[in-house]
């Protein structure tokens, strides 16, 4: 599998490169029938391996076809339960939020999308080979399928006198599947069509903007539910029975098309916004006397780099709903939580405005510029008082909202942070505006977190099945990550203390199965907490599977640490840079870069490794496929279907991932030859 | 352009480049067998870089024994010896990359311990351009020059840039500022690292065998930078293996073998006139 977008190569070293670059001579693409003589069959031995290979291939795809199209296979068992595996039993009339939180997911999506894809396209010639291929496969399908059972008129298969299912005859089969034959033939009859179109090599080079694949697919998929039913019932508010009612193609499909317009209308949005930006620096470079200093900064490629500094507000934005978005979705979109007000105007406000006041007045002054050694000891005193808080709530020698516990501890982060933005009145502004956006989210996030939760549902969770499992590896991914590169850096750090503590912690945790980690965490560890402390059961998960995924993390971390070269950190030091900076600007940006690929590798792992919450008692997608339908009464024992079907969508999800994963290799490399 | 910033900084030097090789020694005595000659203008000048019985060992090893050497404000020090000497060793203790061991070490009034402030604030006087360039790879040409101005000297963004295009100028790449390092030549990269040091606006530019890692064709570009940036009236350093230069630019050089400073004179004194058997050697192998 290769990207469709080859990597701008930017010649290394190339001194001064004129004018538009010339792309390298297109090699001649061979005619078919000698490509697969010369790959496939150049002499005996790879024959006899290639046609293995392919007998392989195909018994497999026969295998797959088979159980899929099997008269044993209940398949409605999975459309009838769509609803229940994506979010268990949300109720029907709160469903509304559902697709609130799916909408805003998609205008992030989409905006993102819009401001920084540079997808490029897909040549006609490769799309025309994925079709003809696409078209082949279909057809080679529909002549290996074993043919199906004959049924009688009572809907109930056939057999014959020694008991063996009875077939229909290959000439049969084959008329039956006609609608498939149409597909192949029509998959295969573009691609044709195209190819003849375009017989000339030169503009088979014609690319597609990816764009339209990437949103014209799905589109596709969307309009279909207009015409195919695909669902079969909807759930009935929080039972776990199937009941006949309105078929969820026709109950999704509004909401489902409102979706896609989002998408399409932020990318849109997006996509202005970003030319508009290009323009103008353009505009602005050709104004200037060196018209060259801007927009040639990667020549060569498509679609042009968004100009440095463009857009930054909205990009800021941006990426800050993304990192706050799977906290806002969960406790107030889905959690629908009701909000105490006594307490909040008795305490929480109040509360707060004194932490954004105290510590804004306290960063102010640890931002002098003369506040030098005095204000280091002041930070690290808050440092230690706020831990102390915690080692009190521990020992519980007096009370304090928990609430306030973390404002300390921010304060004092943020007092270390303090010399990074002494001096310059602009920047002490951006760390007290931080400072005050910080306490509003912690204070407003410990009122919604704090109020239960008015979404009624058949057990303790309120979301379940997929969504569930989205959650769980969205906030393992958000808070291990951070936790990682910390004990990374403490790994390699000068400080044997910090060394030693960190490595102990991975090495201990990499020995443990996480199974036990989250047992742990959601069984044993309840008993070992302070009366008044509890756990949620999510809350235990989540922590067990962060604290697992941060060892691993900081192991592929500290991998791209150990890449950088000396000479690196003697520049940083040379040009005056603080450890702090060093590490923030020159360090880590190089080491998580070089360590992309094994990161998110991790990711992905964690992503299928929720699949464990079914065994400490959560409502996870595996959970709903292996437990939950096998025991409907209409589906009892159906359980092949379910695993066949998740698979599908984890492999999808975790597919998705890795691909995005080379296009960012490909694209932050380009800086670094 | 170049040119005439040459003439005038001339002018303004006065004697001082006029006179080089000519003027009469002052001598004083030094550790082993070295000799700090210093001109009579120069030794009127304020001590830049002041470096007295300076030891450092890796290990066992004692890479520096009894470095003793008095640079002047303006002053242009070409270091030569031959490889494993130590040149880089004592360029690298002057900003503290490397941590020296006893003596002292004083840069414009400042003794360089252990005591951090101090080390920040003589790491911003004092530039340093590398052989292997070390420009950050990640970072546009302009990142690379600003990064330290904004985050070091706290000016802002625009004013950073400002004084990043007219460095860019300075050392003749203005075009490339939105490139990145890889994209440029070795002669480039190099130019852009000198940039980036004279970002911080130092009083000191140490070198450290800056055209050693280039293609023969691009060290000119490099050394005609220094040279301009010499004639300014910068205090440099140099370590290098280019005569040429040592003998053009230098107002003196020392030579260096084993960890200690062999002989001290001007470029007329050490190219026609060397007092050591060492240095009548290494000048035998290297002319
Ligand atoms: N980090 C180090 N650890 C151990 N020995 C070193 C280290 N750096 C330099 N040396 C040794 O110190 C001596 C002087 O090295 P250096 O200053 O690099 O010489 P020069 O720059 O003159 O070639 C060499 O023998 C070298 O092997
Ligand atoms: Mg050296």
């Amino acid at each position: 599998m290769t990207d469709p977008l080859p990597p701008a190569a930017p010649t290394a070293l190339a001194a001064e490169p004129v004018g538009p670059t010339v792309s390298p001579p297109d090699r001649p693409s061979l005619p078919p029938g000698r490509w697969i003589r010369e790959n496939l069959f150049p002499n005996a031995r790879n024959s006899i391996l290639t046609i293995f290979a392919i007998l392989v291939a195909l018994f497999a795809y026969r295998g797959l076809l088979n159980f899929t199209f099997s008269e044993e296979r209940s398949w409605i068992a999975v459309r009838t339960n769509l609803r229940l595996m994506f979010t268990q039993a949300y109720p029907e009339h709160q469903y509304v939020r559902v697709w609130v939180a799916v909408g805003l997911v998609l205008v992030l999506a989409g905006l993102s999308a819009g401001i920084w894809a540079r997808w490029g396209g897909v040549t006609l010639k490769r799309l025309m080979g994925w079709l003809m291929s696409g078209g082949g496969l279909v057809a080679v399908g529909v002549l290996i399928r074993e043919p199906s059972v004959l049924t009688d008129a009572a809907g109930e298969s056939v057999r014959d006198d020694a008991g063996e299912l009875v077939r229909e005859s290959f000439a049969a089969a084959m008329a039956d599947r006609w609608v498939w034959w149409a597909v192949a033939l029509v998959l295969f009859g573009i691609g044709l069509a195209l190819w003849l179109r375009f017989e000339d090599l030169a503009r088979r080079t014609i690319e597609i903007p990816v764009a339209w694949l990437v949103f014209g697919l799905p589109g596709l998929l969307v309009a279909s539910t207009w015409v195919i039913r695909y669902g079969h019932y909807a759930f009935a508010d929080g039972e776990f029975i199937a009941e006949p009612g309105e078929l969820v193609a026709m109950s999704t499909r509004v909401p489902w098309t409102v979706m896609w317009l989002l998408l399409i209308g932020c990318y849109g949005i997006g996509r202005v916004a970003r030319n508009r930006a290009i323009a103008s620096a353009q505009a602005a470079a050709e104004t200037s006397d060196d018209a060259e200093a801007a927009g040639d900064g990667v020549a060569g490629e498509g679609a042009p780099e968004l100009p440095r500094g463009a857009l930054a507000k909205t990009r800021t934005v941006v990426n800050l709903a993304w990192v706050l978005s799977p906290f806002f979705l969960y406790w107030v979109v889905m959690r629908d939580p009701e909000i105490d007000y006594a307490h909040v105007f008795s305490t929480m406000l109040p509360m707060g405005l004194a932490f954004g006041v105290a510590g804004s007045a306290v960063l102010w002054w640890l931002t002098r510029s003369d506040a030098g050694e005095v204000g280091r000891l002041a930070a690290i005193g808050l440092l230690l008082l706020a831990a102390f808080h915690w080692v009190a709530a521990f020992f519980g020698w007096y009370s304090m909202l928990q609430v306030a516990r973390i404002a300390f501890l921010l304060l004092a982060v943020a007092g270390l942070l303090a010399p990074n933005f002494a001096g310059v009145a602009a920047q002490r502004r951006r760390l007290v505006g931080a400072w005050l956006f910080v306490v509003l989210l912690v204070f407003y996030g410990a009122t919604v977190i704090n109020a239960p939760s008015t979404i009624e549902t058949p057990t303790d969770m309120f979301i379940g099945g997929f969504s569930v499992t989205l959650l769980v590896s969205v906030l393992t991914i958000m808070l291990s990550f951070p936790i990682g590169v910390l004990l990374a850096l403490a790994r390699t750090s000068r400080q044997p203390i910090f060394r030693v503590l960190s490595t102990v912690y991975i090495e201990v945790i990499r020995g443990v199965p996480l199974i036990t980690l989250l047992l742990f965490f959601s069984g044993v560890l309840p008993l070992f907490l302070p009366d008044g402390m509890e756990i949620a059961e999510l809350a235990a998960a989540i922590l067990g599977y962060t604290l697992f995924s941060a060892a691993y993390l900081a192991e592929n971390v500290r991998g791209g640490l150990q890449s950088i070269r000396r000479g690196q950190y003697e520049a940083a030091d040379a040009v005056g840079l603080t450890t702090t900076q060093r590490t923030g600007f020159i360090i880590l940006p190089q080491s998580l870069r070089v360590s992309i690929p094994p990161l998110v590798g991790q990711v992905i792992a964690t992503f299928k490794e929720t699949s464990l919450l079914a065994i400490i008692g959560l409502f996870d997608f595996l959970r709903m496929a292996n437990s939950v339908i096998p025991n409907q009464s209409q589906f009892l024992g159906v359980r092949r279907e379910g695993l066949l079907f998740i698979s599908v969508v984890y492999w999808v999800v975790s597919f998705a991932m890795s691909k995005y994963s080379q296009r960012l290799e490909q694209r932050v490399g380009l800086g670094q030859r | 352009m170049a040119r005439a910033a040459r003439e005038r900084s001339e002018q303004e030097r006065g004697n001082g480049v006029a006179d080089k090789g000519e003027s009469t020694m002052s001598t004083q005595p030094a550790h082993g067998d070295a000799t700090i000659a210093v001109s009579d203008e120069l030794a009127a000048r304020d001590d830049m870089i002041v470096c007295s019985d300076v030891d450092k060992w890796f290990g066992d090893f004692q890479a520096l024994s009894g470095i003793t050497a008095t640079i002047k404000e303006q002053e242009i020090v070409v270091v030569l010896g031959p490889s494993g000497s130590g040149k880089s060793t004592w360029i690298r203790c002057i900003n503290r990359l490397e941590a020296h061991q006893s003596g002292q070490i004083i840069v414009d009034g400042i003794e360089l311990t252990n005591d951090l402030r101090n080390i920040e604030k003589i790491r911003s006087e004092v530039g340093m351009v590398f052989q292997q360039f070390n420009l950050f790879p990640h970072l546009t040409v302009m990142d690379n020059i600003t990064l330290a101005p904004i985050w070091v000297r706290r000016k802002s963004r625009p004013e950073a840039e400002e004084l990043a295009e007219s460095l860019l100028e300075r050392v003749g790449i203005p075009e490339q500022a939105q490139k990145f390092p890889g994209q440029l030549s070795g002669g480039q990269q190099q130019r852009v690292a000198i940039a980036r040091a004279l970002a911080m606006e130092p009083r000191v530019m140490l070198f450290d065998e800056p055209t050693s890692a280039l293609d023969p064709e691009m060290i000119k570009e490099v050394l005609d930078v220094m040279e301009e940036l010499a004639r300014s009236g910068m205090t440099m350093m140099v370590v290098t293996h280019e005569m040429g230069f040592a003998r053009e630019v230098a107002d003196r050089i020392i030579f260096m073998e084993d960890g200690e400073i062999v002989e001290v004179g001007t470029p007329h004194h050490f190219f026609t006139e060397p007092a050591e058997e060492r240095t009548k050697l290494f000048l035998s192998q290297v002319l």
